[in-house]
């Protein structure tokens, strides 16, 4: 069992060395291939481990496998272990299952790209980084885990190197995330200090300390997962990462790396139900942004960025799931999500492949005549999303809100904030669907329409085509193997690893599925009447739409106050500073060095016999000094 | 010990460098500067050969050889870059010859 963790793990690196060694020898297709074939592997390896723990008890759900040390001072030693239990095997399912599919649909994706190698490397890097986060065995493997899907994810936004709009969007994600790996490495530090452990099991030690200690370690751990996880105030790197290609988009930014703030605080959950007002911060912040990310969705023209934004969106509603202390809900959400959100990416990724390149749904329109399979598979993905049973969103997203009204005053406003998000949810994600999809085509869809020799119908090649029907179906099916209150395999699996707080009653999860998806149908209908039956105007309201179309100014915050302010800082100092005292020394050296030079030269004549004068001479000092020393 | 007192040849030696550093101050041609450096080099000679037959032991003897292959390969050298310059229609003249001056 172990050894099946280890191998879900390290299959993917070494699937990232061969590709990287072979370079030029194998094509780009075949590195695919490996790609594919090695994330595979880790999935396999990963079901093997899951039965393996299902035959167990429940209570011996948990191993922990220490290759060696790998970081030992007289007090301290961490090993270089993974954990495997019932969260760590949930996740690596996500991971690989869903990393494998997205894979496979990248070898049609990328066919025909330049740096096809270099792509699948990356890819393969990242699942094994993704893997080593999920299964790390302390804290300080998980934070490298937590950098190396930083790295991957920096590398990937930045693919497309020759265009410098991407290379703007990697540095922005890989700045702002180092914004939460630094909390989360003060939290370390504090946790280390305080108890001089980072084992998981451990964390509990943390409670002897002032009430001080736990909530600044509790808000360093949030730090990290409201960074890496997109949430407010620090999301605004996710929608310009959509400059990636539109796989790693549903890869990273959708189904796995994002999410990883939810496992984070699901996994140290010992720690925040010791800070209960920073658990609180979690849901709030959850709750806020999935609000402002459904706003924002629904005035971009973007597709990618509308997915992006219902990203974020969605993962607010995890936050508010894990914040609550319903941590199952959260990871089971985050399960679905990870089916139907990835199954979007990845149809308007065979609608961006077929149009060219391009993202504009003002330039979409009447896809569903061009491409109808796809129609149909994006509008599964939509119903999931927004939550109508019996697709699989429904039975993910309902019990989280159920358990928020279960939370006492605070949780009854985190679920009317659930509530009106799923009306937005309706609202932008049929906006986005009647655009693309319905009326007649577009004089730009009928022109640039075009799937490439060879392929099989009119939407994409197979490859492309056969992971995001898997995709499809999962959408659908994925929701069936939990439904709350009657049939519970899920949360009964992981809650050996984290014990929920909160219970919700029947009562509570019928109220909330009735409204839930009453808001979501009428979300539906309003979107409808608008851009699909076109019985309605937009609205209009120049003040909200400029607020949004800037994106409530979060950027134009960040630009003036980190970035102007350091660029001035910086310009001040090389003015006053680095100008006159540094530069300036530099020249009075290299003077002053020059000047003693012809000085000294002076000395050489170029008479030969000088110079043995001034031997014989010195010989002769030296003579006298010894006889008369002696 | 046979012959005369080692003060006697230690003397011979101290001359020997003697004319031989004079030498190599005064004389111009560098033809006579090598061979003025020969000088030196016998003087030195002479010392290590003297205190080795002091002391009984073979060290300055191997020493003395030693020096005379050195001076060997610098005749060598010397008188190629002499016969290198004589070719160039060079001065055969060390005070001629300043280029390396400051």
């Amino acid at each position: 069992m172990i050894a099946a963790a280890w191998i879900c793990l390290l299959a993917p690196l070494g699937a990232t060395l061969v590709i990287t060694l072979a370079g030029m020898r194998i094509s780009g297709r075949t590195a695919g291939w490996i790609a594919t074939t090695s994330t595979s592997v880790s999935f396999v390896a990963a079901v093997v481990a899951f039965a393996k723990l299902l035959s167990e008890n429940p209570e011996d759900r948990s191993h922990l496998s220490t290759a060696w040390t790998w970081l030992g001072t007289d007090q301290y030693h961490f090993g270089l272990s993974i954990l495997l239990d019932p969260l760590s095997v949930f996740m690596m399912l996500v991971v690989s299952g869903v990393g494998s599919l997205i894979v496979a649909y990248s070898i049609g994706y990328m066919d025909g790209e330049n740096e096809e190698r270099r792509y699948f490397a990356y890819m393969a890097f990242f699942v094994f980084s993704m893997l080593m986060l999920v299964q790390a065995g302390n804290l300080l493997l998980l934070l490298v885990g937590w950098g190396l899907v930083g790295l991957s994810s920096y590398l990937l936004i930045g693919f497309h190197q020759e265009r410098p709009s991407a290379i703007a969007a990697a540095k922005k994600a890989f700045i702002m995330n180092a914004v939460g790996d630094a909390t989360m490495a003060l939290a370390l530090f504090l946790l280390i200090l305080h108890t001089g452990s980072l084992d998981f099991g451990s964390l509990i030690a943390i409670s002897s300390s002032s009430s001080l200690v736990i909530n600044l370690v509790a808000l360093g751990l949030l730090g990290g997962a409201v960074t890496k996880s997109a949430q407010v105030p620090l999301h605004t790197w996710l929608p310009d990462a959509m400059e990636g290609p539109t796989p790693v988009s549903a890869l990273i930014h959708a189904a796995t790396m994002v999410t990883a703030g939810v496992y984070l605080i699901a996994r140290t959950h010992n720690v925040f139900e010791l800070a209960p007002n920073i658990l609180d911060l979690a849901a709030g912040l959850g709750a806020v942004t999935l609000l402002i990310a459904g706003l924002i969705a629904l005035v971009q023209t973007d597709i990618k960025r509308v997915i992006a934004y219902s990203t974020m969106s969605q993962i607010g509603y995890m936050f508010v799931g894990v914040g609550v202390g319903a941590y199952s809900n959260g990871m089971y959400h985050l399960l679905t999500h990870a089916f139907f959100k990835a199954l979007l990416f990845l149809a308007a990724g065979l609608l961006i492949h077929a149009l060219a390149g391009e993202q504009d749904m003002r330039k979409m329109g009447g896809m569903r005549v061009l491409m109808p399979r796809t129609y149909w598979l994006f509008f599964v993905g939509g119903l999931a999303l927004v939550g109508i049973p019996p697709f699989a969103g429904f039975f993910s997203k309902d019990p989280i809100l159920a358990a928020a009204l279960a939370h006492g005053t605070f949780g009854a406003i985190l679920w009317v904030a659930g509530v009106v998000g799923t009306f937005l949810t309706g609202l932008y994600t049929f906006r986005m669907l009647f655009m693309v999809f319905w009326g007649e085509p577009s004089a730009y869809a009928r022109e640039h329409h075009h799937v490439g020799p060879g392929t099989w119908s009119r939407e994409g090649p197979l490859v492309m085509f056969v992971p995001v029907v898997v995709l499809g179906v999962l959408s659908v099916v994925g929701g069936w193997i939990q439904v709350a209150d009657f049939w519970t395999p899920v949360s009964n699996f992981l809650e050996v690893s984290a014990p929920p707080l909160v219970t919700a009653s029947g009562t509570q999860e019928a109220i909330s599925s009735i409204f839930a998806v009453a808001f979501g149908l009428v979300g539906i209908g309003v979107a409808w009447a608008i851009y699909g039956a076109r019985r309605a105007e937009v609205p209009s309201a120049p003040g909200v739409q400029s607020a949004l179309e800037h994106k409530l100014w979060f950027d134009w915050l960040y630009d003036r106050a980190f970035y102007r302010p350091s660029v001035w800082l910086a310009r001040a100092l090389y003015r006053w500073f680095e100008q006159p005292v540094i530069l300036g020394s530099l020249r009075e050296i290299a003077a002053g060095a020059k000047e003693s030079g012809s000085l000294v030269s002076r000395l050489q004549t170029g008479l030969l016999r000088v110079y043995a004068l001034a031997v014989a001479s010195g010989l002769a000092v030296l003579v006298v000094v010894f006889i008369s020393v002696r | 010990m046979l012959g005369p007192d080692i003060t006697w040849y230690l003397a011979i030696s101290a001359i020997l460098f003697s004319i031989g550093v004079l030498g190599v101050l005064l004389r111009r041609s560098p033809l006579i500067v090598l061979l003025s450096l020969e000088i030196m080099l016998n003087g030195g000679n002479l010392a290590l050969i003297a205190f080795s037959r002091q002391t009984g032991e073979g060290t300055g003897q191997v020493f003395a050889i030693a020096v005379m292959a050195v001076a060997a390969s610098e005749v060598v050298v010397g008188l190629g870059l002499i016969v290198a310059m004589s070719r160039r229609r060079l001065p055969l003249d060390v005070d001629r010859l300043r280029s390396l001056r400051g």
